[in-house]
């Protein structure tokens, strides 16, 4: 009996002691709903340069967002203006700091396009690491200059992280000057590997005529990326005025051209004009949500109704001849939408069957007034802006030709061949059915990018080179010099210590 | 009597000349022994305790009468007109009651014999118990009489308020949501502060079961509590380790404390057969104070005609039905319980509610000469969650309850042609959210373990268990495109989420006890093993080409997938990790005056890349037993004790594998045109290699006190916990893969505070009881040394977009507010800021209590009990976001119903109502948050029944608090970046009041 009992508590303390050992781990799992790339020395693994590409051109329609990027671009310009109404659009001041110039280190819309855009700016140097056939590099070194480009604009500052830098690497921080000349490098260097690009309904990837027109834009504008003093005044050299006559031809030669009819590149029908826009999920959907008064809704395959947002202002309004036909345009009856016509819509609103259109909210007939104050504003303030139209089924266009045109003529009328430059403003002119100017000042030539280009994410470059940022109108408080540059977030001064803020904040 | 007649025949036999001497004889005896046979003897005698000293104050009663004395100084008593077939009963509070007949003795002598369930109550630690007397640890221990009663879902509801320092808030009153529970404090910031549950060894993952999610336009609602499946019927007793000595066995998981779940065995005998049948009815406790019709009217608001009062249409009388059966016996150790539930909670908002069908088998048998007890506990349950969308983050055009508050009074619910009144997307009518929309969330859970422990030598044992924890949940969601709401109007949406998760365990250890002359020793060696396997898939599909709620679901085709329309969408992810752990601990005891335990316990994770994936807890406790010393006064004392520990404890609650860099396709959506937003190929996060625990050293000092003889108890512990390497998602030095990355911040968070727990048994006497329980933690917190500021508590509504409320910086409270400082109104009507149009902390008023505290009180009286439970928070803030975004006079001039407050006050109609102390407010509230009158039938005769005894309970009957919202006690998620916030009240589902009417019969 003992023996027996003295055999099993041995067996069984064997069997535990076997079951003990045989039950550790080294607690490595399998992932199965990821691909891990970490080697175990460490270090940057390739990943698929093809899919990562893919994954940026399909994100290009972010652009469409009306936060972010577009509007730093353009409420801290005179062309457009995001008031308050009542409890409506305050968002803790975000939009109104943007018209007064007041913004701070901690603006909402400053950090996510600082994420944005250097976020994309890093999957760029991925795609480089991993193994790119030659025409993705050139594809993905564009793209890195363009969201460079941006960052550069809007800061003065470029991080740059490459790929084996880890967690714990702080990014080197290149200054504007440097910035500029290592973006330049890289659209040059990636101009012959790309596809030569022609006018079309989506042009989602980089080709040669998008970098040409990014070239054009940068040399136009090399001279306050250059400058020491970021508000300028800035010296244009002629030399840099020729680089983009050079490059603004190049796009010319592929193919583009003015289209007659202004708001036809907006629509999905043929247009020599779209040298760069996003994909097909691009829709251009917020830029007419964001203006349209609640009550002009009512769309059939709409979820909700506008946002009464942001509207202009009546002087640059005014800065357009009545015939302009970029101010208005009448659509005719639509389906739905007859009664929500193109341009600048002032005045009553009417539905499609012609009738007036109620505010809902007074009460009273919807008409858009002149007058639009910053704060408190009712319902129907401010004039409306409609460049892509609901029923038109457009994609939205990053780089236009219009725009390439326009440098072209600006370069010439900074070199000092007025009478070119002036030739070539009085053919856009005629065109959109506007009287031939006798002579081009730089004022003019301002004005005329603007109303060519209203409401399409350049104005707050072009008031900058034009030396018209810091100027008082309406409520734009703070005219300080500082505010060409937007300031670094300070979470983002806090992440990095080889980014020091800029001036004034 | 008998003899009696014999004596009077006989004498009537023998002698007729004396019958008038005899007559009166016979009635002079008879008289006599008809007083002493009807019931009277005096009975005397002496009470003493097992050692022979005597007892003064026992209560020596003749049972089933009032007929009662106490004992004397020396532990005499004489007890007058006892009936000689009687029983007395003997009772002395600690002591076991004893009932004895009196079998016509006049002198009756007893010894009683302390009362080993009271003095030696056992504490359930890991892996072992211990009794109460010995536990050096902070360790509080609830058994079944403690608990709240009436309508509970879940078993966190069991103790909520019965013990110090364990804060438990509901998220809201929605049957079956989110609680959230703090163990002295809260230390760390992002999700993942609840405690560790173990149920009968099990340790649950923490992690969802149930997919929460989109509800179109109306927002997100969060995932349902994962602790629904356990029926609190079920549940014998819930024990908690607050402390770090005693949680440091848990090591990996313990730093926010360990709760463990007991089960009920069967209890040895013949058994018995319990059940519990209940129904219960719930209101709201206080509608808003919104305006009617015609006031909406007065005030200027538009008039389109009907008159409606939203509040009635939306909410409703809700019932609640709970059958609970359950059989089980035992004998000789071995015992078995089968138990069977069915609760029907409905909410008391129409359409909610939840259903849970439960079952469970508790049973264990002793084989090979009782050395070896195998046993096993199963739990199986399926909860039907019926949800609304109630949400935490709707946006201007709100959800249910938004919709609830602010539509237009004046609006009738349907039209003339019976169609439902729908103004607009952006006012949706609440009657046609209900009606147009179905949640039905159906989870399947199994929970169980199979154990064997086998008594290898005396003294030594070896324990195997083998857990599992199997879930599988569905939620299946629809909206109809009839409903004209944000992102449905004429698209309708159906969200399918399913997740399914399977855990195992496996543990196996040692125990050791022996006694060594003077010394006791108790050790403890084992092994564990746990793997957490997780998959989740969801799908959403819209553009429906019918409107009917079940054939969105059930005929999903019907979502048209033609080209331009982006209609059906998928994502679904999936992981595994493991817990790897080797600990140990030692108890040892000399002369039960001063005992010491030592715990280690070594964690590996997979959660941690290599070279951190193991972390190392230790901890040290001791207690000296003051009581067993002589200088102590015994007279006074009862018992008195003095606590020390110390220990580390560890956090790994973050998302699957951060440390190395994956990739993989991100989710597609269906944007607001329609069309899909394709899922690019991307990081899944700045992987950070260097990542490792999160710990939390602890100190605890405690004193354990009884006095008059047990009559009043309790403890008092003071804690300081610094909670060091916060696992932190921080935003990445841009360009980066990821906006966030998950790094170890050398920043503190120290939680530091005291708690008071006493028991006094006030009066003992014959037929009445008065006890009560009362306990009260106070807790500071404070985060240091944090480099950098993160915002959290978004805002949402009309022109909201970005605000946010609460700020996590160093020198702050954990979720300081961070506000704009409010000076009323100049004369346009528009706020002013006296320090400034920007937001500022405010002298640290936080949402964290600095007092929380609950009071129970328990009277019986015969056969009848009433229970009363207070509980109470003090020192908190709220932040009313249903006040922000709704009860504004700009809100009210776009056509809004709002509050009467807001109608008389000076607010212009253009006032932003920006984020600031306008909308802040105390949220010191005391409860009466339970009531229980129960009344025991007397079946002493009936042999069938053993008892049988009815109850009924209130809940939540009473609140005092100057809160203006709903309910002071809400908590609705407001996470921004992942970092959670606390405190604000958002269109939180309402609380209601119970009243709950049951039986219960045990055979």
């Amino acid at each position: 009996m003992k023996n027996l009992k003295r055999i099993s508590t041995i067996a069984l303390s064997c069997f535990v002691v076997s079951a003990l050992v045989s039950s550790c781990t080294d607690l490595i799992v399998e992932e199965k709903d990821s691909l891990v790339v970490q080697n175990s020395g460490g270090g940057f693994v390739a990943g698929d340069a093809g899919a990562l590409l893919e994954g940026i051109y399909n994100g290009l329609s972010f652009y469409t967002d009306q936060g972010n990027t577009y509007s730093l671009n353009q409420h801290p310009s005179a062309e457009m203006i995001p008031p308050t109404r009542g409890v409506d659009w305050g968002d803790n001041g975000v939009w109104r700091t943007l018209h007064g110039h007041t913004w701070d280190a901690t603006h909402t819309q400053v950090l996510n396009s600082w994420n944005a855009l250097n976020g994309r700016s890093f999957t760029c140097e991925q795609i480089l690491a991993s193994n790119p056939s030659s025409s993705q590099a050139a594809e993905a070194r564009a793209l890195r200059s363009m969201f460079m480009a941006q960052i550069m604009d809007f800061w003065g500052q470029v991080p740059r992280r490459t790929v084996d830098q880890g967690v714990d690497d702080l990014p080197n921080v290149l200054s504007r000057s440097e910035a500029f000349d290592f973006i330049v490098s890289n659209l040059e260097e990636a101009l012959p590997e790309l596809q030569p690009g022609a006018p079309a309904t989506i042009n989602s990837t980089m080709t040669q005529s998008a970098v040409h027109a990014l070239l054009a834009r940068l040399y136009l504008n090399k001279a306050v990326y250059k400058s020491t003093s970021p508000a300028g005044p800035y010296t244009f050299d002629n030399a840099d005025m020729a680089q983009v006559v050079a490059h603004a031809d190049a796009v010319t030669a592929a193919g583009f051209g003015l289209d007659a009819d202004f708001f036809n590149p907006f629509t999905d029908q043929e247009s020599p004009e779209r040298i760069l826009t996003t994909e097909a999920n691009g829709v251009p959907r917020n830029r007419w949500m964001m203006t349209m008064h609640y009550d002009q809704g009512g769309f059939p395959a709409e979820r909700d109704g506008p946002w009464n947002g942001f509207t202009t202002l009546a002087d640059f309004y005014d800065t357009f001849e009545a015939d302009d036909l970029r101010r208005f345009k009448d659509v005719g009856s639509n389906e739905g939408y007859g009664g929500l016509n193109k341009g600048f819509l002032i005045g009553q609103q009417y539905r499609e069957d012609g009738s007036e259109i109620v505010d809902s909210r007074s009460l009273k007939p919807l008409q858009f007034s002149r007058d639009i104050p910053l704060a408190g504003a009712a319902t129907e303030k401010g004039i409306r802006v409609i460049k892509y139209h609901p029923t038109d089924n457009g994609i939205y266009i990053l780089l236009r030709y219009s725009d390439v045109y326009l440098m072209k003529a600006e370069a010439l009328l900074r070199s000092g061949d007025n009478g070119a430059a002036l030739t070539m403003i009085n053919n856009l002119r005629t065109l959109r059915n506007a009287t031939a100017l006798s002579s081009l000042s730089e004022d003019a030539m301002f004005a005329e990018r603007g109303r060519e280009l209203y409401w399409e994410a350049i104005a707050r470059t072009d008031e900058i080179r034009f030396g018209k940022f810091n100027v008082q109108y309406q409520d734009v408080t703070n005219t300080e010099a500082y505010t060409v540059l937007f300031p670094i977030p300070s979470i983002a001064i806090a992440s990095n210590t080889n980014l020091s803020q800029n001036e004034g904040y | 009597m008998n003899q009696l007649y014999q004596m009077s025949s006989s004498k009537l036999v023998q002698s007729a000349k004396f019958l008038p001497r005899l007559l009166a004889l016979t009635l002079t005896l008879s008289i006599i022994s008809f007083t002493s046979f009807s019931q009277n003897i005096n009975v005397t005698g002496k009470v003493v305790d097992s050692n022979g000293d005597e007892l003064p104050g026992v209560t020596v009663q003749v049972k089933g009468t009032s007929n009662g004395v106490s004992t004397d100084l020396s532990g005499n008593y004489s007890l007058s007109s006892v009936p000689s077939a009687g029983t007395i009963v003997y009772s002395f509070v600690g002591m076991t009651s004893q009932e004895i007949a009196v079998q016509s003795r006049s002198n009756i002598n007893v010894t009683l014999a302390n009362d080993e369930q009271l003095l030696e109550e056992v504490v359930v630690i890991g892996y072992g118990t211990v009794k109460k007397k010995d536990a050096t640890g902070a360790v509080a221990a609830i058994g079944e009489k403690d608990f709240n009663k009436g309508v509970i879902t879940s078993s966190e509801q069991l103790m909520q308020g019965r013990v110090a320092g364990v804060a438990i808030t509901q998220s809201s009153g929605e049957p079956g949501g989110g609680i959230n529970v703090r163990i002295r404090g809260t230390s760390s910031v992002r999700a993942g502060n609840g405690p560790l549950f173990v149920v009968d060894g099990v340790p649950l993952s923490g992690g969802d079961i149930t997919g929460g999610g989109s509800n179109g336009g109306l927002g997100s609602s969060s995932a349902r509590n994962p602790l629904n499946f356990l029926n609190p019927n079920d549940i014998a007793s819930i024990d908690i380790l607050k402390d770090a000595s005693a949680t440091a066995i848990y090591g990996s998981r313990g730093a926010n404390g360990v709760v463990l779940i007991t089960t009920k065995k069967g209890k040895q005998g013949k058994g018995s057969m319990d059940y519990t049948f209940s129904v219960g009815t719930s209101q709201i406790t206080k509608k808003f104070d919104l305006l009617s019709a015609s006031e909406f009217v007065a005030a200027g608001g538009p008039n389109n005609g009907g008159t409606t009062d939203w509040q009635d249409e939306v909410l409703r009388t809700a019932i609640t039905t709970q059958h609970n059966l359950s059989f089980g016996g035992g004998s000789n150790g071995d015992s078995y319980r089968f138990s069977a539930g069915i609760l029907d909670q409905d909410g008391i908002i129409n359409n909610s509610g939840i259903k849970r069908y439960s079952a469970s088998f508790n049973g264990n048998k002793k084989v090979i000469n009782d050395r070896l007890n195998i046993g096993t506990q199963l739990n199986l349950a399926n909860t039907v969650d019926a949800g609304v969308p109630v949400t935490d983050n709707s946006g201007f055009s709100g959800d249910l309850l938004a919709a609830m508050l602010k539509s237009n009074p004046t609006n009738s619910v349907r039209n003339s042609d019976g169609t439902f009144n729908q103004v607009s997307t952006v006012e949706p009518n609440p009657a046609a959210i209900i009606a147009y929309s179905k949640d039905n969330t159906n989870t399947i859970r199994a929970l169980g373990n199979i154990n064997a422990e086998l008594q290898i030598v005396d003294g030594l044992k070896f324990k195997t268990v083998v857990g599992f924890d199997r879930s599988i949940s569905s939620r299946k969601a629809a909206f109809s495109p009839l409903l004209k709401a944000a992102q449905i109007e004429n698209v309708g949406q159906v969200y399918f989420t399913d997740i399914e998760t399977n855990n195992s365990l496996w543990e196996n250890y040692f125990t050791y006890d022996k006694e060594f002359g003077n010394v006791s020793f108790n050790g403890l060696a084992g092994y564990s093993y746990q793997r957490f396997e997780y998959f989740a898939k969801s799908s959403n599909a819209t553009n429906f080409r019918v409107d009917d709620l079940d054939l969105m679901v059930n005929n999903v085709s019907a979502a048209d997938n033609s080209k331009g329309f982006g209609s059906i969408i998928n994502g679904s992810n999936s992981n595994v990790d493991e817990l790897q752990s080797y600990f140990g601990r030692i108890n040892l005891g000399f002369s039960s005056k001063y005992l010491l335990t030592a715990t280690v316990r070594a964690d590996g994770s997979t959660r941690f890349g290599s070279g951190n994936k193991y972390g190392v807890f230790p901890s040290f406790a001791g207690k000296w037993r003051l009581i067993e010393e002589d200088f102590v006064p015994k007279n006074v004392f009862s018992d008195l004790g003095l606590r020390l520990g110390y220990g580390i404890t560890g956090n790994q609650e973050l998302p699957h594998n951060l440390y190395q860099e994956r990739r993989r396709y991100g989710s597609a959506g269906i944007n607001n045109s329609s069309s899909i937003n394709n899922g690019g190929f991307g990081t899944v996060a700045f992987a950070n290699p260097g990542l490792k625990w999160e710990s939390t050293t602890q100190f605890n000092a405690g004193l354990d006190f009884g006095f008059a003889g047990g009559r009043l108890s309790g403890s008092l512990d003071y804690y300081y916990k610094n909670t060091n390497d916060l696992l932190f998602q921080v935003f990445s030095a841009q360009p980066a893969p990821s906006p966030f990355v998950w790094r170890n911040l050398d920043a503190d968070v120290i939680n530091r505070g005291l708690e008071i727990s006493l028991n006094a048994i006030v009066v003992d006497a014959n037929d009445f009881e008065f006890e009560i329980n009362a306990n009260a933690a106070f807790n500071k917190n404070v985060v240091e040394n944090l480099l950098g500021v993160y915002d959290t508590g978004a805002i949402n509504g009309q022109g909201l977009t970005g605000a946010f409320a609460q700020r996590i910086a160093s020198g702050q409270p954990l979720f300081a507010y961070f506000l704009r400082e409010f000076g009323g109104y100049d004369e346009a009507g528009n706020s002013i800021y006296p320090n400034g149009d920007f937001q500022q902390f405010l002298d640290g008023a936080s949402p964290n209590p600095t007092v929380t505290g609950g009071l129970t009180t328990n009277f019986k009286y015969k056969s009848l009990t009433l229970s009363a439970f207070f509980n109470g928070v003090f020192g908190n803030y709220l932040y009313s976001n249903n006040a922000n975004a709704f009860f504004t006079k700009g809100s009210f001039s776009n056509g809004r119903n709002v509050t009467r407050e807001v109608v008389g006050s000076s607010e212009g109609p253009l006032n932003a109502p920006d984020v600031s102390t306008r909308f802040l407010e105390k949220g010191d509230f005391v409860r009466l948050a339970n009531l229980n009158l129960g009344y025991t039938v007397n079946t002493g005769k009936t042999d069938a029944i053993s008892s049988l005894r009815f109850f009924l309970t209130g809940q939540n009957l009473a609140l005092f608090t100057n809160y203006s919202g709903q309910d002071p006690e809400v908590n609705t998620n407001k996470q921004i970046n992942g970092i959670p916030s606390f405190g604000i009240d958002y269109t939180a589902y309402p609380r209601a009041r119970t009243w709950t009417l049951g039986a219960n019969i045990s055979f």
